[in-house]
C-alpha cells in the first residue's frame, strides 16, 4: 500500500462546507484539496490524481453528475463520493452508474463525513489489491502455460525418440519381454504427455486462448461430426450408437472444434463403460431459449455418492483399479468448455442401467427468432 | 557400391539430434549435426547433404525458418529436399501462425517424436523421386 497520507479532494461552490470538510479530514491525518467549482476541481485531480472526490451534486457551471463521469473515466481507482442537498433514490442511481462510490446527503456531521471517507478508501484499497492478484494471476497462468508446454513436453518428446531408436537399433535382437517392457514405458509416457496436453488446454480455455471463436454453428452438424468420429469405436466394441434428433436443431453460438471434442468425449467414455450389444442414445429436446442434447448409455452407471465429483480433475469413480486409464480431465475440459459457451453440464446415472449426460446450450436467438417467424 | 547418402540434422536438443543419429544411421546414412542454426547453415555448405531436417522452434521462434530461408538460397539448396519438424500442439495458441505466402518450400512437416519407420519412410521417398 502506498505510504503517503491520504489525498482527499472536495469540489463544491459553497465556501463554508469546504472549509469544514477540511478541518473534519484533516484531523483525521487526511491531506485535503478543494475547489469551489467543476473546471478547477477536475484540473486539481488531474494534475494530483486524489484518493477519493466528494463532488457537490448541484453547482453553477459544469454539474457534479459531469464531474464524476469525467473522473471516473480520467483517473483508475478513484472514488468518487457524490454530496447532495436533494437526496432522491433517482439521482443517487445515476450518480453509481456514472461511476460513483457512495453519496453523502447534506447536511452531514464530521464524523459521517469521515466515515463515509474511510469506506472510500478501503473500497480503493480492495479494489488496487483485486486488480494486482488478478494480473498476478493472469501472469502466473501465462508462465505456466509457457513452462509446461516447453519445459516439460520437451524431455518427453526425447524419451519417446529415443524409445523408437531403441526400437529401430535393436528391436528384432531384444527378447520379448524386453520389448514389452519398451512398450510399457511408450504407452505410459504417451499418457503423461496426453494429461500435459489436456491440463494445457484447460489452462487456455481459462485464459481465453482455446474455445475463443464465437461462430453461429449448426448443433446438427456437430452432433453429425461427433458420430462419425465415433462411430468406429462403437463398431469395434459392438454398441448400437442412435441418433433422435430434428434436421432443423437451432443454431448456437460457439467454438465448433471444441464442441465436438466435448461430444465425442463424453460418447468415448459411454463407450468404455458400456458393454457389448449396449446402446449409446443421442437426443434433443428444445425450451424457449435453451437447447439441451442427452447422451444416455446402458453402461454400469456411476454410484450416486460419486456422482457429485465427476467433473473434478482426476477424479476416478473406480478409483485406483480404473480399467480404462484416461487424463482424468476430459469431464473438466467439457465442463469447463460448456461453462465457456455460456450452456450447463450435468448427469444422471442408476448403477446396472446407465448414464445420461445432458448438454445444456443456449440457443442463438436470431435464429430462433427467424425458425419461429410463419414462413 | 555407392556412397551413403547424407542428411543433415539441426537441433538445438542434443538428446534429441542424437536419438534421431541412431535411427538414420539404422536406416543405412550418414548423418551430420549440428546444434545451432548458424552451424547449420555451414554444415550445409560444406558438408552439401541429399536431405536436411531442421528444428522450426530453435532457441529463438523462427529461428529453424531462418535456417530454411537461408539453405533455400544457396546454390546446391534450390532442390534438395528440406524437413521442418515441430514440436508445436496444432491446436495450441500457435494454431494461427501461418508462413507467409512467398515462404520458401518445405517438403515435409513432421511432429516429435517421430516414428522410426515413418521417418525412414519419408526420406526414401524423397531421395529415390
Amino acid at each position: 500500500m502506498e505510504n503517503r497520507k491520504p489525498l482527499i479532494l472536495i469540489i463544491d461552490d459553497e465556501e463554508s462546507l469546504r472549509d469544514g470538510c477540511r478541518q473534519a479530514l484533516e484531523k483525521s491525518g487526511y491531506t485535503v484539496l478543494a475547489a469551489g467549482e467543476g473546471v478547477e476541481g477536475i484540473k486539481i485531480a488531474r494534475e494530483s490524481i486524489p484518493d477519493i472526490a466528494f463532488i457537490d451534486l448541484k453547482m453553477p457551471g459544469i454539474s457534479g453528475m459531469e464531474i464524476i463521469e469525467i473522473l471516473s473515466k480520467d483517473i483508475p481507482d478513484i472514488v468518487l463520493i457524490m454530496i447532495t442537498g436533494y437526496a432522491t433514490i433517482l439521482s443517487a442511481v445515476e450518480a453509481i452508474q456514472k461511476g460513483a462510490y457512495d453519496y453523502l446527503p447534506k447536511p452531514f456531521s464530521p464524523e459521517q463525513l469521515r466515515s463515509v471517507a474511510r469506506r472510500g478508501l478501503d473500497h480503493r484499497s480492495l479494489k488496487i489489491e483485486t486488480r494486482r492478484l488478478r494480473e498476478e494471476k493472469e501472469r502466473m497462468e501465462k508462465s505456466f502455460i509457457t513452462f509446461v508446454s516447453h519445459e516439460m513436453r520437451s524431455p518427453l518428446v526425447v524419451i519417446r525418440q529415443y524409445i523408437e531408436s531403441l526400437k529401430a537399433i535393436a528391436g528384432d535382437r531384444f527378447d520379448k519381454d524386453v520389448t514389452d517392457i519398451i512398450e510399457r514405458c511408450s504407452v505410459r509416457i504417451q499418457n503423461l504427455e496426453e494429461m500435459i496436453e489436456h491440463w494445457l488446454d484447460l489452462s487456455r480455455i481459462e485464459n481465453g486462448t482455446l474455445a475463443q471463436k464465437k461462430d453461429l454453428v449448426s448443433l446438427s452438424r456437430i452432433i453429425a461430426r461427433s458420430v462419425e468420429d465415433m462411430a468406429p469405436v462403437c463398431r469395434g466394441r459392438e454398441i448400437l450408437l442412435e441418433t433422435h434428433a430434428p434436421d432443423n436443431l437451432p443454431d448456437i453460438i460457439g467454438d465448433e472444434e471444441s464442441l465436438v471434442r466435448v461430444f465425442t468425449n463424453i460418447i468415448g467414455n459411454a463407450t468404455k463403460y458400456t458393454p457389448e450389444g449396449g446402446k449409446i442414445t443421442i437426443s434433443t429436446e428444445r425450451e424457449d431459449y435453451y437447447i439441451t442434447v442427452s447422451i444416455s448409455d446402458t453402461g454400469s452407471g456411476i454410484p450416486e455418492d460419486k456422482l457429485p465429483f465427476i467433473f473434478e480433475p482426476f477424479f476416478r469413480v473406480r478409483g485406483k483399479e480404473e480399467r480404462h486409464r484416461g487424463s482424468g480431465l476430459g469431464l473438466t475440459f467439457c465442463k469447463k468448455i460448456m461453462e465457456s459457451h455460456g450452456g450447463e453440464i450435468c448427469a444422471t446415472s442408476k448403477q446396472g442401467e446407465g448414464t445420461t449426460f445432458m448438454l445444456k446450450f443456449p440457443t442463438d436467438l436470431s435464429s430462433t427468432g427467424v425458425s419461429l417467424m410463419p414462413s | 557400391m555407392t556412397a551413403k547418402k547424407k542428411i543433415l540434422l539441426i537441433d538445438d536438443d542434443k538428446d534429441f539430434l542424437y536419438a534421431t543419429k541412431l535411427i538414420l544411421e539404422k536406416g543405412g546414412y550418414e548423418v551430420f549435426l549440428a546444434e545451432d542454426g548458424k552451424s547449420g547453415v555451414e554444415m550445409w555448405k560444406s558438408v552439401s547433404p541429399d536431405l536436411a531436417i531442421i528444428d522450426m522452434m530453435m532457441e529463438t521462434w523462427g529461428e529453424g525458418f531462418s535456417v530454411l530461408n537461408k539453405i533455400r538460397a544457396t546454390d546446391t539448396g534450390k532442390n534438395t529436399p528440406l524437413f521442418m519438424l515441430s514440436a508445436v500442439d496444432l491446436q495450441g495458441p500457435y494454431q494461427s501462425y501461418e508462413p507467409p505466402a512467398e515462404f520458401p518450400k518445405v517438403n515435409r512437416v513432421l511432429h516429435k517424436p517421430v516414428k522410426a519407420e515413418d521417418l525412414l519412410r519419408f526420406i526414401a521417398q524423397e531421395l529415390s523421386a
